[in-house]
């Protein structure tokens, strides 16, 4: 089963913590709207160019709509995308469609039309519930804006709802995160995700550190944070199923990702849009990212990628280690068969003793991180191979 | 033979030897105007860059005298730092003059004397030039430094030559008076052939280079030349002298200075102060050659990768070819694996041994903390000299420690000495004794521990005398310290190659420094580190290195995939290079730590 990433490369306020590729289109009226429209023709444009140059004929189980915000589209504009994709691929009946919404870029119409139009997973980037983080931040939405969209979102139909939120804020306390968590938790969606803030290069905010008009929180602290979360969520019935991710228990369904457990399965997956990324087999490429470079290589037909890899056994097999660890674990036997390597006897030190250290479990043939074993996740990488 | 003229230029570090050299290489038109460079015999990367002479360099030029003899002049430039020494004395053993070059702003510097009595000891015909006249600080200064001049070597104040070797004054006079003053060589080209291996090197497609100094006899290319120190045999296959590159001309004769190939592989069979004859009439005795040098600091090299070790032993094997003061013996260590013990003349040797192992035969290597070479007396009345505390015996098996104490000369404008006197008690030395070289400059006499000048003595007496003292020593003798074998642990596991032996006054502070520092190099680890310093069982120092609470990277969807690989990668690296005590991961910069440990 493959999946297939769509990026909307449109916000309407660049956030100072942001690095995905994303452009504030010309202010609302005719021009941004007709700037999106030709956005959405070079879209499928490239759909079409790809499928007729590459025979992709797995069938697609996932389908995600990224950026940017995806939720600035209009319904109409994602069905014709998803039709798009529907024309040149083999969609499956019951595939995860998930759009990310961000509060105050929609209403409870256009959520139930996002939902007619196909999507039936919505990823709500609420961030924080609290203005000043909010804030800080420069989102665009308020708190109260925020726990609307929940509303709206569920009343529309929804049940695949996810949060997104944010810790480790500058000078961010354990009670403060304790507050978000525990409204989050209230509002009982399908699936959160938790990101400690990271201070990417170049942008506004590594430059407020760096002239220290924001202070990075220190480890220990972003530590407590992550650790108090893992703890928290769990307790109140979600299961970790990735570093920054947790699924509500449920007998009934599975509310994981199945989106990104493909990213993680290393399953194959194509990427349209500025930016995207693609992965078949053994090969990744990834688009580039400038929106008006994009439009004129699909005005010419071109595939607008910027890179390509081919990876090796050994390349793979190093992904295969570090997504499994940070995932689901890694299942021993489904390795060797792959990679005709056996990792657990090749590092049977290390294991034995991140065993003893309670960081890693053996379960079902799997190995897999514990919570403690996730804090370090990077750490134990560094030490498999 | 009694047109050529074989000399050297020595002189105190900077004071413009390699410069005097651009200006005699331009003068005679050895090398054009327009390819001449700055100091342009230094030809290897690092001399440059330091703006330092390190190699002896032999150079042939031509001259016509003002009287019309048409000369040879056999030049070698040599390095005025105290640890290229050796360079120098071997220079000597190959001419029968030098120009003794002083800076006159700076005046009679310890290397000025030391260098001297080494060209005096050897009996050479010494040229005395004041140079860099053309500086404005110089006027106030030339009558005292000609003063000084005359005083040292007992010369008439008419013999001093003066000029600038940047403008190109005086070069006139100084050709002039090498030709006159200093005496064609002697020797017999018809005698049984004794040349001296004065310098070497190792070339990867020819072998062997010697330059050598002949001093009777007559060597030839095809002819089976003899090595005195090993009897080893082999045909000259290529002989010539040194011009700006190697000309090849067939012949050497007595008196002549050039270079000899004979197809000689294995690097051990070239030996520097060796005399090479011929097999088919062979000389009767070699030449005096040379005495070994002696290190003075001791430092573990090991190659960054255990693997290899081979590959290190083979490049220190062809380097020693072109620097005979470097020696070295394997050793091992339990943190580090296998590699060599070697010993260096001093600091600033031992850098550029490690930069030239790393530029010119590529290795990667870990230095361990340098040492002096202790004297140990055992309980059971035997003696051993110990370069590596590692392998210092345990205390309860020690009767006495010795360690090496050198004599230290200082010169020094008067007002520094109060500075310097208290420098030196700080570094346990002892006074011996002031005279002055005139009313305002003092030669200061100190017996010290070399171990307490070795690190960073000279540049603290740099930079608190402005950088107008300077110091030369030598070794004296072996006397008793109070000295205790300092050692640091990790997580309880002792690191062989951190050890050190120091006086036990000074190890409190020691021990507590080098535990703070290695706290900063090393990084966090998946569990807390003990950091401890210990003499025998009892520790006198400890820091706590934290465990690392958290580290892993927060998105990684589809697009972050590749990123996280390669950093993955690279961080995977960085771990293969450190070493691994007990559990306890160390970077390669901690074995060296000691260095950079500030007051
Ligand atoms: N003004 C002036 N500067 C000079 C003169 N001679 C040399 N220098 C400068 O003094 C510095 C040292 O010159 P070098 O020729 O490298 O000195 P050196 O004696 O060969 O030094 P080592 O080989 O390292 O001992 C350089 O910056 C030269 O440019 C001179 O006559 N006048
Ligand atoms: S809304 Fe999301 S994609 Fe857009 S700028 Fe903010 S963080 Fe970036
Ligand atoms: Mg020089």
């Amino acid at each position: 089963m493959a999946s297939i990433y769509i990026h909307i490369p449109f916000c309407e306020h660049k956030c100072i913590y942001c690095d995905f590729y994303s452009v504030v289109p010309a202010e609302t009226g005719t021009e941004g709207y007709s700037q999106r429209q030709q956005y959405i023709s070079s879209l499928k444009a490239e759909i079409e160019i790809l499928a007729e140059n590459k025979s992709c004929n797995e069938s697609i189980g996932t389908i995600f709509f990224g950026g940017g915000t995806p939720s600035l589209l209009h319904p109409s504009e994602i069905e014709q995308i998803l039709d798009t994709l529907a024309a040149h691929f083999s969609i499956e009946a019951g595939a995860e469609i998930t759009l990310e919404a961000n509060p105050g870029t929609v209403d409870k119409n256009k959520l139930a039309d996002f939902r007619t139009a196909g999507i039936n997973r919505i990823s709500i980037g609420i961030q924080s519930f609290h203005d000043d983080d909010l804030k800080f931040l420069t989102r665009i939405h308020s708190s109260s804006e925020a726990k609307k969209c929940v509303k709206d979102a569920s009343e529309a139909g929804f049940e695949n709802i996810s949060f997104d939120l944010i810790f480790s804020l500058p000078g961010q306390t354990l009670s403060r995160w304790k507050s978000n968590l525990e409204q989050a938790v209230e509002l009982q969606p399908a699936h959160i995700s938790c990101y400690s803030l990271s201070v990417e290069p170049k942008t506004p905010l590594f430059y407020m550190i760096q002239s220290r008009q924001a202070a990075q929180v220190e480890m220990e602290r972003d530590a407590d944070l992550y650790e108090f979360t893992i703890d928290f969520l769990s307790s109140h019935g979600y299961e970790q199923y990735e570093v920054s991710n947790f699924a509500r228990r449920d007998p009934a369904s599975d509310f994981k990702c199945r989106h990104n457990l493909n990213y993680w399965n290393h399953s194959n997956y194509l990427g349209f849009g500025p930016s995207a990324h693609s992965f078949w087999i053994n090969e990744r490429w990834w688009n580039i990212s400038n929106l008006s470079e994009y439009i004129k290589k699909i005005n010419i037909r071109t595939l607008p990628v910027s890179e390509r890899e081919k990876l090796t056994a050994a390349q793979l097999m190093e992904e295969a280690i570090f997504l499994g660890l940070r995932s689901e674990g890694i299942d021993l036997n489904g390795f060797r068969r792959k990679f005709s390597r056996d990792l657990s006897a090749e590092n049977e030190r290390v294991i034995s003793e991140l065993i003893k250290q309670d960081k890693i479990i053996l379960v079902n043939g799997r190995m897999r991180l514990t919570a403690k074993g996730y804090v370090i996740c990077d750490e134990i990488c560094q030490k498999l191979h | 033979m009694e047109n050529i003229r074989n000399f050297c230029i020595i002189a105190h570090i900077d004071h413009g030897k390699s410069t005097l050299a651009d200006r005699l290489l331009e003068y005679t038109g050895t090398v054009a105007a327009r390819d001449l460079t700055k100091q342009m015999l230094d030809d290897m990367d690092l001399e440059q860059e330091r703006g330092i002479t390190i190699k002896l360099h032999a150079v042939q030029i031509k001259y016509q005298s003002h009287d019309k003899k048409n000369c040879t002049l056999n030049l070698i430039d040599t390095p005025g730092h105290v640890d290229f020494t050796y360079e120098v004395s071997r220079s000597l053993a190959a001419c029968e003059g030098a120009i003794l070059v002083i800076d006159a702003t700076q005046g009679v510097e310890a290397q000025t004397i030391s260098n001297l009595y080494l060209a005096i000891d050897a009996g050479l015909e010494i040229i005395p030039f004041i140079n860099k006249v053309d500086l404005p600080s110089a006027k106030t200064m030339i009558d005292t430094v000609k003063k000084q001049v005359v005083d040292l070597i007992g010369c008439k104040e008419e013999e001093i030559l003066m000029g600038s070797a940047k403008s190109g004054m005086g070069t006139d006079e100084v050709l002039e008076a090498i030709v006159t003053r200093i005496p064609a060589p002697k020797g017999d080209p018809a005698a049984p052939l004794q040349a001296l291996i004065f310098d070497s090197v190792f070339d990867e497609y020819r072998g062997a280079v010697a330059y050598v100094r002949v001093m009777e006899g007559t060597i030839r290319e095809k002819d089976k030349i003899r090595f005195f120190s090993n009897g080893k045999e082999f045909q000259a296959e290529d002989v010539g002298i040194l011009e700006m590159q190697k000309k090849r001309t067939g012949t050497l004769s007595a008196g002549d200075v050039g270079y000899v190939i004979a197809n000689v592989k294995d690097v051990h069979d070239t030996k520097v102060g060796d005399t090479i004859t011929l097999a088919d009439n062979p000389a009767a005795d070699p030449l005096p050659g040379y005495k070994e040098a002696k290190p003075m600091v001791f430092s573990g090299m090991y190659p960054s990768n255990s693997d290899d070790f081979g590959e290190l032993r083979d490049a220190l094997d062809k380097l020693k070819l072109n620097d005979a003061s470097l020696i070295f013996e394997p050793e091992s260590s339990v943190a580090l694996g296998f590699g060599f013990r070697a010993g260096f003349l001093g600091l600033l040797h031992m850098e550029i041994v490690r930069e030239r192992l790393e530029r010119e035969y590529n290795q990667n290597l870990i230095n361990t903390v340098p040492n002096v070479e202790y004297r140990v007396t055992t309980t059971d009345k035997e003696v051993i000299y110990v370069d590596n505390p590692a392998l210092m015996p345990d205390a309860g098996k020690i009767e006495k420690v010795e360690e090496p104490f050198v004599k230290a000369q200082i010169i020094t404008p008067t007002e520094y000495i109060g500075n310097i006197m208290k420098l030196c008690m700080d570094r346990r030395g002892v006074h011996k004794n002031t005279t002055y070289l005139s009313p305002e400059r003092a030669d200061i006499h100190f017996e010290l521990p070399l171990s307490e000048i070795i690190f960073d003595f000279y540049d603290k007496l740099k930079s608190l005398s402005r950088g107008y003292a300077s110091l030369d020593y030598d070794f004296i003798d072996y006397f008793d310290s109070d000295l205790v074998k300092l050692d640091i642990l990790l997580n309880g596991e002792p690191v062989d190659a951190l050890s050190t032996i120091i006086h036990r006054a000074k190890s409190y502070e020691w021990g507590r420094k080098l535990c703070r520092k290695l706290r900063e190099l090393i990084p966090r680890q998946m569990f807390e580190v003990a950091i401890q310093a210990a003499i025998g069982s009892k520790v006198i120092a400890r820091e706590s290195l934290s465990a690392i609470r958290k580290n892993v990277l927060a998105k990684c969807y589809g697009g972050d995939i590749t990123r996280k690989r390669k950093l993955l990668e690279k961080q995977k690296e960085g771990k293969r290079r450190m070493k691994r005590v007990g559990s306890v991961e160390v970077p390669q910069e901690a074995f060296f730590a000691v260095l950079s440990l500030e007051e």
